[in-house]
């Protein structure tokens, strides 16, 4: 975790101390005149965190104008490459993803090599590894190449790259503005929340997924920023494209609590598939990357031509986002069978314009494979069992959720993720059953999620997020150990302190203070005050004034580490009463406890 | 002067700098910026809007022409692709489940018409067909409901749904013209249902809007029948026959409704002139030979001479006798019926009946008997024993 020393979130409640940080306060305002004049008043207003504020707004704002135009392009390269109609001639498509295919092999090999992939590791990567830069070019070439790809009818979804060219802008604008490192390395998942926002329509799931997978953890400081660009790029994305939410909803219900046993059939199924995907990827990946190079300009086009062919057969749904299609699962539109056939085959088509490096995401494959896997599944058991079973559209959009939290490993996300879509709270039980489900069958079969497959894939060391969400924490109960030498009291004599302190094995013992707190004494200082002549005197006037901090059993052991090199021996007291002494903790106890968890 | 002016601009310059941090002057051009690109955007937004509505447009209006010419795959593929550019409008939307019903893709159809519905619950075209599918697929409640919904409904005519093309002109067609059609829908639903008693129902709330149409007002007649409300059908028939009177139909309806009133007097008027008017009339025919027989062979008509009673009570006894020994066979006839009818035998004749009044009674009772069992018994009873059965019916309790 490079960042950690010097990251605002990681200084966050550390006891007090000073953040680490920059233009604290008034700081700026010269003594005496704080806020008494305008100018300096004005000054006051444009403190970097407030900047970062304001900019965010404007972040929201551009994202939410790039991701209006994305979607504009992506129509024009439907409209001029595949045609105007449902039903589009065989020659058209097989040709168009094969020559835009071509097109963009040569644009990513020479013009925008940074804009292969998805552009969610490529945001991470920012944050983690180049300090918050990402050049302007990516975004161009992600624009460009993503809407020829997703226009053409490569199995792709505009999402991860309204993500990455949100992400590339904030970070523009950041080195226009001069931030300072700890705020450009934020900028970066600020952008990335708004593209996202204004792609999805969906601003909560935007900001969750970009807290639960590329920042990972929540702290105030960045939630605000990364919410307010969240819903400056939506506001500005409905502003251009209409307030309707991406999937015309169907009625949602759940009958009967028997109805759940279905969900979690889904759950099962969907882990399933989630793990059939994530393997393909992370088998396939490596190997389309190890052929020579000059193959590397013919993959996009062959995938093209395979996904056309695809379509030719009949299965043109497979082509591009398939946003309508997921609509039409949700509606009752297609056999139970046909769904399936449909998963399977979306399965096969995202994989091959994936692993050949065509740029383009995997969120709305991912979701048309999950609408249609859950409005087959719910079909197939209406079939089996129609009383079990009511409507095979809350299925499709429950499958949704499924694939997101079985593939793209974001259980959070994936639940208001569907909340937020469908707009409809009655559907949280069979979300929630299913996708848990769904993660568990996923995280059990596949241990790394598809990001990390894909980061280790591309040589990098990001953190994990489902590593870090799962990571055991030390803690100070782990550590300390129970009083075994005689606690002293401050109105002891120094020789009856003595006398006990002789009694005990340790060093160090512990002087509870009045009226509260506590403090060390060693041996040696004890027989050095006899020696002086101070053995009648109590012992708590002649202690130095100071006063050890205490820490409690929860705490993190990191806590305790900060002080026990100053502090040989530290008291852990009850949350519940500071007098009352849990146990005592010294810097061999939390070494050694840390010695012992490297060992496994 | 130009020390004077010197001292304003660096004083100027100095009081401004305190105001134009970097910070204010970067996101003042940022905002500046925007306002530039929102303005782009803008204009391109307005051009692939309009591409995408002339698109929609496009797809829709060939649509409609598929769907008017009953080519219902092509318009299902022409109205999909309208909804790629305008998936929430009414007018695709409602086409799509029109021709999707055409290609017998109700369930499909189904989908639109319910999202629509959730929409626009007040639109009488959406609840029409949401209640064609119900009825199609036998579910009574559900399609009486929408059936309802769509008779106290909004109706306007399809093409002021359409938010383009050249069907947009905004005409509201005959309400109550879409009203009574529909009744009459349902009429024929909870008939083919044999719901006859709501059916009924919906026939006396259908007679109040049916306006001066003899045919109309026949068919409304038709409907009674079927719906086994005789009065009314009469009424009805009536009501057409006014308008038309020689209308052969309604003659011959307002005959049956008459006929099945057990008015054979006034069944005999309308059934002759029904064949009078349409001699291939068969039903009509058979109908007016069978009135005829019930009004010569009922003994208890009124205005008739004691003479013609007695013959008709002989005549009624003998066919009843014949009907009898022919059924002999059968054993759900009682067997006592024989006895009695040998028994009461010699005391049936114009002077036995003169002589005991209750003769002919106690004769007409036995007959009516006899009628009754053997039709149960031994098939379609024939002409004679046919009438003789009605005169039973319409004499039951007195």
């Amino acid at each position: 975790m490079g960042i950690a020393s010097n990251s605002p979130i990681q200084v966050a409640g550390d006891g007090g101390h000073p953040r680490a940080g920059i233009a604290q306060g008034p700081a700026l305002s010269g003594p005496g005149q704080a806020g008494h004049t305008p100018a300096a008043l004005l000054r006051s207003v444009f403190r970097e965190e407030r900047v970062f504020l304001i900019l965010s707004v404007f972040i929201g704002v551009f994202s939410g104008l790039a991701v209006v135009c994305f979607r504009f392009a992506i129509g024009w390269c439907r409209i001029y490459l595949l045609g105007s109609g449902t039903v589009l001639t065989p020659v058209r498509l097989v040709l168009a993803p094969t020559l835009a295919g071509l097109a963009i092999a040569v644009l990513v090999i020479h013009v925008f090599p940074l804009a292969r992939g998805s552009g969610v590791n490529q945001t991470k990567a920012a944050l983690y590894i180049y300090n918050g830069e990402i050049p302007l070019r990516t975004a161009v070439g992600k624009f460009i190449t993503s809407a020829l790809a997703i226009g053409s009818g490569h199995s792709l979804g505009p999402e991860d790259p309204s993500l990455q060219i949100g992400a590339s802008l904030a970070s523009a604008f950041g080195r226009w503005m001069k931030l300072s490192r700890d705020r450009m390395r934020l900028i970066a998942p600020v952008g990335a929340a708004a593209g996202l926002a204004a792609a999805f329509n969906a601003p909560i799931s935007a900001v969750l997924f970009v807290i639960e997978e590329v920042i990972g953890r929540w702290t105030a400081g960045i939630l605000g920023s990364v919410v307010l660009s969240a819903v400056s790029s939506v506001v500005v994305m409905r502003w251009f494209l209409g307030s309707e939410s991406m999937f015309r909803i169907p009625l949602v219900e759940l009958r009967r609590p028997s109805e759940l046993i279905a969900y979690s059939v889904l759950g099962v199924v969907g882990g399933l598939a989630s793990v059939l995907f994530s393997t393909g990827i992370g088998v396939l990946r490596p190997r389309f990357k190890a052929m020579p190079r000059w193959t590397q300009y013919f993959q996009p086009a062959v995938a093209g031509l395979l996904i056309g062919i695809i379509a030719v057969l009949g299965a043109p749904q497979v082509m591009g986002a398939g946003y309508e299609y997921m609509d039409e699962a949700m509606h009752g539109q297609f056999t139970w069978q046909f769904l399936a056939l449909l998963a399977g085959l979306k399965i096969v088509a995202t994989l091959l314009s994936f692993v050949s490096g065509t740029p383009g995401g995997m969120f709305a494959p991912t979701l048309f494979i999950g609408a249609m896997l859950g409005a087959a599944v719910g079909g197939a058991e209406h079939w089996l069992l129609p009383h079990l079973t009511v409507s095979p559209g809350t299925y499709a959009l429950v499958g949704m959720g499924v694939l997101f939290a079985g593939f793209l490993r974001a259980p959070m996300t994936s639940v208001f993720m569907v909340l937020e879509v469908s707009g409809n709270y009655s559907i949280i039980l069979p979300v929630i059953i299913a996708n848990t489900v769904a993660y568990l069958i996923s995280r059990g079969l596949q241990p790394m999620a598809i990001f990390d497959v894909l980061t280790r894939q591309d040589g990098l060391d990001l953190p994990s997020m489902e590593e870090q969400r799962e990571e055991g924490i030390l803690r100070v109960e782990d550590a300390m150990r129970p009083v075994e030498d005689p606690v002293l009291g401050a109105q002891a004599t120094v020789e009856h302190a003595l006398s006990e302190a002789e009694k005990s094995k340790g060093e160090e013992l512990l002087v509870r203070m009045n009226p509260s707190g506590w403090n060390t004494v060693t041996k040696q200082q004890l027989r050095t005050m006899v020696d002086e002549g101070k053995g009648a005197c109590s012992l708590g006037s002649l202690l130095p004034i100071r006063q050890i901090p205490c820490v409690h059993p929860d705490q993190p052991l990191e806590t305790a580490l900060r002080y026990v090199d100053r502090w040989p021996l530290m008291p852990v007291v009850s949350r519940a009463d500071f007098r009352k002494l849990e146990g005592v903790i010294s810097q061999r106890d939390v070494l050694e406890r840390y010695r012992e968890f490297g060992e496994g | 002067m130009a020390e004077g002016g010197m001292t304003i601009r660096d004083s100027l310059r100095k009081s401004l700098g305190g105001y134009l941090t970097r910070e204010a002057v970067s996101l003042a051009l940022l905002a500046g910026l925007a306002v530039v690109c929102f303005l782009g955007v803008t204009v391109l937004s307005r051009l692939y809007h309009t591409q995408q509505e002339s698109l929609g447009s496009r797809w829709f209006n060939r649509g409609v022409v598929d769907l008017k010419a009953q080519r219902f795959d092509r318009a299902v593929i022409e109205f999909r692709a309208a909804l790629v550019y305008a998936r929430d409008d009414y007018a695709y939307q409602l086409n799509l489940a029109k021709a999707l019903l055409g290609t017998k893709r109700s369930a499909e159809a189904y989908a639109y018409l319910i999202n629509l519905w959730e929409r626009e619950p007040e639109d009488g075209l959406v609840n029409l067909e949401l209640a064609r599918i119900a009825a199609q697929r036998e579910q009574t409640q559900q399609a009486l409901r929408y059936y309802h919904n769509a008779i106290y409904a909004t109706w306007t005519d399809d093409a002021s749904q359409a938010t383009s093309g050249d069907l947009a002109s905004k005409r509201t067609v005959d309400v109550e013209e879409q009203r009574r059609e529909t009744r009459l829908e349902l009429i024929e639903f909870l008939l083919r249902m044999n719901v006859k008693t709501q059916a009924q129902s919906e026939l006396i709330a259908l007679e109040e809007n049916v306006g001066d149409d003899a045919a109309e007002q026949a068919h409304v007649g038709d409907l009674f029948i079927r719906a086994q409300e005789y009065e009314h059908a009469l009424e009805a028939y009536r009501a057409s026959l006014k308008l038309n009177p020689r209308d052969s139909p309604a003659l011959a309806g307002a005959g049956r409704a008459a006929f099945e009133l057990g008015r054979y007097d006034l069944a005999r008027e309308y059934l002759q002139t029904a064949v009078n008017t349409n001699s291939s009339d068969a039903q009509s025919a058979q109908r007016l030979k069978t009135a005829e027989l019930v009004l010569r062979m009922d003994p208890f008509r009124a205005g008739i001479s004691a003479a013609q009673r007695e013959q008709a009570v002989m005549e009624a006894f003998v066919a009843a006798g014949e009907r009898l020994k022919s059924c002999s066979a059968n054993t759900s006839v009682e067997t006592g019926l024989g006895a009695d009818w040998a028994k009461l035998k010699p005391q049936v004749t114009a002077l036995g009946m003169r002589r005991n009044p209750d003769v002919a009674q106690k004769a007409m009772d036995l007959v009516f008997n006899i009628e009754r069992q053997t039709s149960a018994g031994c098939g379609t009873p024939a002409e004679t024993d046919a009438a003789l059965l009605l005169i039973a019916k319409l004499h039951e309790g007195n």
